[in-house]
């Protein structure tokens, strides 16, 4: 009997290796459980076509559905579909969506903003002037606790926004600002008849079931599961193609890709390192594109040591390191990854790539640094442990800099105290660290981190030149002259080297080879996708 | 009996007082700010300090505590930092979630390692108890991030019989489905429990084995299996109790890698979230209700055994 049980547990056993093997032996069969956008066969017809549904992996529930507060990528990219903008900027180009158009006075002070006519919110109530205001007016209320505040305030006045007549709005300006234009990209209108008299908007349970005017309307929300959204047939841009849009909450990487090969997501960001796995089962579109996001490293000026406030020491680091090299180690290849020299990012107005570069001369880097009279210069490298790129660029780093004589001395720490660490504008013992920024197209958005003494000025960078023309183009209405300013702040900055740029990084993400439609739906750095209506089903 | 479990439950008063002081300072002692999720780079200093100020969070922290006390004293568990809805509401709403699948997983575990760690146990180091330990080292050893990977892979990809994620298929609603899309995080968290499980049952039947009873069954002549499955394995029961009492914390904390990997609903991956964003209130909610689950599984398997096994008796 004792045998008896012991050919049992053998049984099982073989039963699991066998139902194995010929697991991999039906890799090619068709598929039959839960894929049906894979099992049906891409219709040959042209044009875009009605119906289907679409499902796009984000990594996280989102915070809060309403546009005031979304801060998140995965809130940001829902209230993309839900919520439609006034108008949105691709190359300095606007596309108006609510607004019909928007037009500055002579003195560029005083805005005129017409909304198109027979606008709607997802509960049939008319979008009017009064929901723009309302939602203006919100945004200013200092009880209402709107991140995007600070955008609404220039020097310390306020923007402000009235109703001339149902589909009109005036904003006034305290003074000159191009940047304005900027701003009013990040507004989504919210309705006024539903948060009017709400004491604490972002806390409200309205944002539990939003309401909005973008291509899709809600539906569903399961906590940790999903969220569903619905075609909106009143949408101003023309009914969209699909029924349904849901946002699968995925918050493994790994098995989020294997969702993607199986069918149950369709649209996914990719890691540079997946590309290859994902792009072999040939179901998909794999779209890399700018993020209009740069990669740097920082010095921070501000150090203890004050080895750093030196730019010819800056200069030399520089030298010290090749770009390719490092775009090599972090992002593979050049594809998903411009190298970078200027602080402005390529989607910025008057960006040039087209400055000074301290890149790749170990030997001239030498004899700066001896000519700095520099010797046996110490450095801290502050990485955030677990961060695989930051690991790998911090060491290439160290050998690098070995080489010319810089000892660096790596300090891993958790991802939340780097942070702290980072903001702090008197942290002051550490010199060099990686990180990057999203600042939008217009460059005055840039003023913040490079003007003397300004709030992210993390490097501590101070030169009162660059101070003067981030000021005078932060007020100037000509656009050529205010080219001319960005292109002097460029190239002085880049000779400066507050910042070692190293590229602008490219988001990648595979959309099921099913859906059309993609160009005109336009891809946006951490939305995914500008206008979902424009999507279908093949 | 009932005077007993009175004194019992209001031990456990103390102690939650103490896992909830333990827990909030490691929580303050940690690295980060919950404010920092709500700054953006052109924001004045004077904005970051108003939503400090409104969130509480520039009170000294022991007044931060005591606030926290109060308001749990009379039943409230305040609301996320994050996203503002109520504590309680979301542990509620996650529970069934981690309660279905840790509750199926453990039953799994526990219905495998009863047979499995009597046969080890009585075929002690022979090739059967070589074979079964294999798999329990297998089962201790193994990540089970990798296993649900793999396990994916393998069931999703490659087989087509399971999804591979979430609790649903989008906009269904039925149990078949959710059973579906439980199987395979069900499999690796039974796995991982199933090691322990089998190691202690083995032992405890070897234990056993030495017993006169089973010596005097002998003498009967009666046969190893009816000795083994119908005398020993009352007696192998009883850790079985002690175990599952202790398994009522992980019924209720849910597992937080496997519910992440699989992306299943539950408190384990709101766990998660609460520690990613520094979610105060969250986290003790979560860290106060799955304590409360523990201590009171470890009561309710003191008292079962008791009426058990009556050599045992409780004494305060």
């Amino acid at each position: 009997m004792r045998k008896g049980f012991s050919g049992v547990v053998m049984l099982v056993l073989l039963a699991v290796m066998i139902s194995a093997c010929s697991g991999n032996n039906n890799a090619g069969a068709p598929n039959t459980s839960e894929t049906p956008a894979e099992s049906q066969q891409p219709a040959a017809s042209e044009g875009p076509k009605d119906g289907g549904n679409l499902i796009i992996g984000v990594a996280s529930d989102p915070v809060v559905l309403n546009p005031n507060y979304a801060g998140d990528r995965v809130s940001l990219t829902i209230d993309q579909a839900l919520y439609a903008p006034l108008f949105q900027v691709n190359n300095g180009e606007k596309t108006y969506y609510l607004a019909e158009s928007l037009t500055p006075s002579e003195d560029n002070l005083t805005y005129t903003l017409r909304l198109k006519d027979g606008l709607t919110w997802h509960d049939g109530e008319k979008l009017t002037a009064d929901d723009v205001v309302f939602t203006i007016d919100s945004i200013l209320d200092e009880k209402q606790n709107s991140f995007l505040r600070a955008n609404f305030l220039i020097g310390d006045k306020a923007i402000t926004a009235t109703k001339v007549d149902d589909l009109t709005v005036e904003f006034k300006l305290p003074q000159v600002a191009p940047a304005f234009e900027a701003t009013l990209v990040q507004v989504f209108p919210i309705p006024k008849h539903v948060f009017e008299n709400e004491a604490d908007i972002e806390k409200s349970t309205k944002n539990a079931a939003p309401v909005g005017s973008g291509p899709f309307k809600f539906k569903e929300y399961k906590a940790g599961e999903y969220v569903t959204l619905e075609r909106f047939d009143n949408y101003f841009g023309g009914k969209p193609h699909l029924d349904s849009v849901t946002y699968r909450i995925a918050k493994d990487t790994n098995a989020a890709n294997l969702a993607l090969q199986n069918g149950e997501i369709n649209v996914q960001y990719l890691d540079p390192k997946d590309v290859a796995t994902i792009e072999a089962t040939n179901n998909f579109e794999i779209l890399p594109y700018s993020e209009g996001r740069l990669s740097y490293l920082m010095f921070n000026a501000g150090s203890d040591t004050g080895a750093l406030a030196k730019k010819e020491v800056r200069q030399a680091l520089s030298l010290a390191l090749s770009r390719d090299e490092i775009i090599q180690t972090a992002y593979t290849s050049t594809e998903y990854a411009d190298p970078a020299k200027s602080f402005l990012t390529p989607d910025a107005l008057y960006h040039t790539n087209d400055v000074t570069s301290f890149d790749n001369d170990p030997a001239k880097a030498k004899e700066m640094l001896a000519a700095a009279g520099e010797s046996n210069l110490k450095l801290r490298f502050i990485v955030q442990s677990g961060n695989k790129a930051q690991e790998a660029i911090s060491l290439y780093v160290q050998q690098k800099l070995k080489e010319i004589g810089v000892e660096v001395e790596l300090q891993s720490m958790d991802s939340s105290a780097w942070v702290q660490k980072f903001i702090d504008l008197n942290a002051t013992d550490y010199e060099l660290a990686l990180t990057g920024y999203i600042m939008g197209y217009d460059p005055d958005a840039y003023r913040i981190l490079f003007t003397t003494g300004a709030s992210s000025n993390y490097t501590r960078y101070a030169n009162s030149e660059v101070d003067q023309l981030l000021n005078d183009g932060a007020g100037e209405a000509d656009p050529a002259k205010r080219g001319e300013i960005y292109t002097k702040a460029q190239q002085i900055i880049a000779e400066d080297a507050p910042i070692y740029p190293i590229a602008y990084t490219k988001t990648v993400v595979a959309v099921s080879n099913q859906y059309g439609g993609i160009e005109e739906a336009v891809l946006k750095p951490v939305v995914i996708f500008e206008d979902l209506s424009k999507l279908y089903l093949k | 009996m009932r005077q007993l479990i009175v004194r019992r439950l209001l031990q456990t008063v103390p102690m939650l007082f103490f896992v909830s002081v333990v827990c909030f300072a490691m929580i303050k002692l940690a690295p980060g700010d919950p404010v920092l999720s709500f700054v953006t780079p052109n924001m004045h200093a004077d904005d970051i300090e108003r939503i400090r100020h409104n969130l509480g969070l520039d009170k000294p922290a022991y007044v931060q505590y005591f606030l926290w006390l109060k308001e749990i004293l009379q039943g409230d568990f305040g609301y996320s930092l994050v996203n503002h809805q109520p504590v309680l509401d979301q542990i509620l709403d996650r529970l069934p979630a981690t309660a279905g699948l840790m509750g199926s997983a453990i039953a799994l575990a526990v219905l495998l390692a009863i047979p499995l760690g009597l046969i080890a146990g009585a075929n002690r180091n022979r090739w059967a108890d070589k074979l079964i330990n294999l798999v329990a080292y297998i089962g201790i050893s193994v990540p089970l991030f990798w296993l649900a990977i793999l396990l994916m892979y393998l069931f999703a990809i490659k087989l087509h019989l399971l999804p591979s994620m979430g609790m649903r298929t989008i906009g269904v609603e039925s149990a078949w489905d959710v059973v579906k899309h439980g199987i395979l995080p069900c499999t690796v968290l039974a796995f991982g429990f199933l090691a322990s499980y089998v190691r202690y049952i083995r032992s405890s039947t070897i234990g056993q084995l030495k017993e006169e009873y089973v010596q005097i069954q002998y003498a009967f002549g009666s046969r190893k299996s009816t000795i083994l499955f119908r005398h020993v394995l009352k007696h192998v029961l009883l850790p079985v109790i002690t175990l599952l009492g202790m398994s009522m914390g992980d019924l209720v904390a849910g597992a937080i890698v496997t519910e992440t990997v699989f992306s299943w609903p539950g408190i384990g991956s709101l766990g998660m979230t609460a520690v990613k964003g520094m979610d105060y209130p969250l986290i003790m909610g979560i860290t106060l209700f799955s304590s409360l689950m523990l201590i009171l599984g470890n009561l309710i398997a003191d008292i079962l055994y008791s009426f058990v096994d009556p050599r045992i008796k409780l004494k305060g």
